[in-house]
């Protein structure tokens, strides 16, 4: 039987997460992947460590102060955002992570603040007209590491709270075909983790020292992390091209067909593939194109699955169409986001600019040798 | 109450069939507030007897001032080409009042209940605007409005039932295609239909059992439709200035 169906009217929805959502869960995920690299030279000690997570730390900051920001501005009435915290809604995970969020953003500052405590306090012993505020800053020395240990399980607790409600909060949603694959949780956090080290390697030369040793460490990682990638995006495609699991297999079959999302696979696998390439041959030298192309694939992963999600219709033939907005909705959102993050960099590294020489490989380091 | 404009008329419909009704889960039935209970609003669209004039479509945007360029219902309409012959078939779509609606327990203000007597509302004063109901409704019957910035949908004119009177819709749908009603009374159209007709609701697999029955329903049209489509987009992206 030949049958063709032609739709002549149908509605088009209009995304009803904005590209500020992308920004947001973009801005997380580095933040969060940014926190677990800080950890091994703040929480463990690990003194290989020590600049790395200076500068991951850095990133995780700028993220995370960035990020709520983006997430108030994709809500169509931000002024009622407190309408979350006056309600009992367990069911809904967007409601945890209005909790989450909080904890996890107070965790991060005051984990920063005891892991950057004796560079506060170092600056403080400087006579400047900020040293006054800097030894407000720093309530004294740092004594001992119990506070940076306790710090650094608190920001661990927060970002794994996060990580998990951001997953979740958009795996649950069965309705949206290209969301509903338990995958997604650990997708966004390995390409938030790439993109924290995209960062990394960014500004190392800019904002830090340029040490080639912080490249090829970051680099390796890199690979790691983009080889787990390709690996979910592999078992990914694997479960729906092999019919193992009945939603993967239906989101597959819906963009299979389409040019335009074969164009954006194939550009996705090479935007891993490439930055994994170069960072495994060739880890000196190249951080800063490994470095933007992961920025760019950890951010092109958000975008795909939330803009070109939602340009799935749950009932109408074929795809919506997407236009970028100029203003607020659209172009606005991620100019607005990345000026942000850069004003948040600037006023950051002013105030602590990188150690010549880290006090830190723990706080104990530094409160040993505090005029180092 | 119980009627749609043509059996007001005296013009009812008959045929053979049976239909199951899935009960809400526990979850689902605990949260609904507001409403009377006693009542369980539907709907039964006879697709046999649309003609596709989207009478019910401007009566919505006029009982409920939807913005221009939104919906809250429209008759989606397809051409079917079959072994060179072609047919049009039309199918009125709406919020379908879910029995186990996902659209609401993603709500993280509350905003979005379902009332006792099956209504799916959204308290636009209440609503964020976050969109989350937005993602979570499988049949694309939520959307922004962008004049109140918060989730709208059909809600069965419930300002019209609370008042005894007939959705907008159902009110002025010439082919008497649109029948509403209550399910908790038997003798009411809607229970008939659904208890004697072939009633299909739309994805059925998702498990939302919804109270919008069709007769006369296609497996083709039942989920997401496999065809070429409309070329026709609103305007609004397009008067805005855009990129891509
Ligand atoms: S059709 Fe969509 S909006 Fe309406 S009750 Fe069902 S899930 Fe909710
Ligand atoms: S858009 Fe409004 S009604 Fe929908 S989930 Fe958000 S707050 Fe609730």
């Amino acid at each position: 039987m030949d049958e063709h169906i032609l739709e002549l009217i149908n509605v088009t929805r209009e995304v009803a997460w904005l590209p500020w959502a992308v920004q947001y869960f973009f801005l997380i995920g580095i933040s969060v992947g940014a926190v677990l690299l800080s950890l091994p030279g703040y929480w463990i000690g690990r003194p290989n460590w020590t600049k790395l997570s200076r500068l991951a730390l850095v990133v995780a900051l700028v993220c995370g102060l960035a990020a709520p920001v983006a997430l108030v501005s994709d809500l169509h009435q931000p002024n009622r955002f407190w309408h979350f915290y006056v309600a009992w809604r367990p069911h809904s995970w967007m409601w945890w992570g209005s909790f989450f969020i909080p904890v996890y953003i107070g965790g991060l500052l005051f984990y920063a603040w005891a892991a950057l405590r004796p560079e506060i306090a170092a600056q403080g012993r400087v006579d400047s007209r900020l040293g006054r505020l800097y030894r407000l800053v720093a309530m004294g020395e740092p004594r001992g590491a119990g506070l940076m240990k306790l710090a650094g399980a608190v920001v661990l607790v927060g970002a794994g709270l996060v990580a998990l409600y951001t997953g979740v909060e958009v795996y649950v949603v069965r309705a949206q075909i290209l969301w509903h694959t338990p995958l997604l949780p650990f997708q966004f956090l390995l390409t938030g983790l790439a993109g924290a080290l995209g960062l990394v390697l960014v500004l190392n030369p800019i904002v830090g020292d340029g040490d080639a040793r912080v490249e090829v460490k970051a680099n390796r990682l890199l690979a790691l992390v983009l080889a787990g990638v390709m690996v979910l995006g592999m078992v990914w495609l694997g479960l729906g091209y092999f019919d193992l699991d009945a939603a993967n297999a239906q989101a597959l079959r819906t963009v299979a067909a389409s040019p335009a999302w074969r164009n954006t696979a194939i550009w996705a696998a090479l935007a891993t593939l490439v930055p994994f390439l170069i960072a495994l041959v060739k880890p000196r030298g190249t951080g800063i194109l490994t470095g933007l192309i992961a920025i760019h694939s950890a951010w092109m992963f958000r975008w795909t699955v939330f803009i070109d999600g939602q340009s799935i219709p749950k009932t109408g033939a074929g795809f919506y169409e997407y236009a970028l907005p100029r203003g607020a909705e659209g172009l606005l959102g991620i100019v607005g986001t990345a000026g942000l993050c850069l004003f948040l960099l600037v006023v950051i590294t002013a105030l602590l600019p990188m150690p010549k020489r880290p006090a830190t490989g723990a706080a104990e380091t530094a409160f040993l040798h505090p005029a180092e | 109450m119980d009627r749609s404009r043509r059996n007001f008329l005296g013009l009812g419909a008959a045929a053979v069939g049976t239909a199951t009704l899935q009960p809400a889960t526990v979850e689902a039935r605990e949260a609904r507030h507001g409403g009377d209970a006693a009542h369980r609003w539907a709907m039964v669209v006879d697709l046999r007897k649309c003609v596709g004039c989207q009478a019910c479509t401007m009566a919505c945007i006029m009982e409920n001032r939807v913005p221009e360029d939104s919906f809250r219902t429209i008759v989606s309409t397809y051409e079917v080409a079959e072994n060179g012959k072609s047919a049009t078939y039309m199918l009125p779509r709406l919020c379908n009042h879910c029995e186990n609606p996902p659209c609401t327990p993603v709500c993280p203000t509350g905003a979005t209940y379902q009332r006792q007597d099956g209504i799916v509302v959204v308290d636009n004063s209440v609503c964020v605007g976050c969109g989350y109901c937005v993602q979570a409704c499988p049949y694309d019957a939520r959307f922004i409005n962008h004049e109140t910035l918060t989730a709208d949908k059909c809600n069965f004119c419930v300002h019209r039932v609370d008042a005894g009177l007939l959705p907008a819709c159902v009110e002025t749908c010439v082919g008497g295609a649109r029948i509403f009603g209550d399910l908790n009374d038997p003798e009411s159209t809607v229970s008939k239909l659904v208890a004697s007709e072939d009633v299909k609701v739309l994805k059925p697999g998702e498990g939302t059992d919804p109270r919008v029955f069709y007769i006369g329903l296609e497996a083709e049209f039942q989920g997401r439709v496999d065809g070429t489509p409309t070329l026709w987009r609103p305007s609004r992206a397009k008067a805005e200035p855009s990129l891509v």
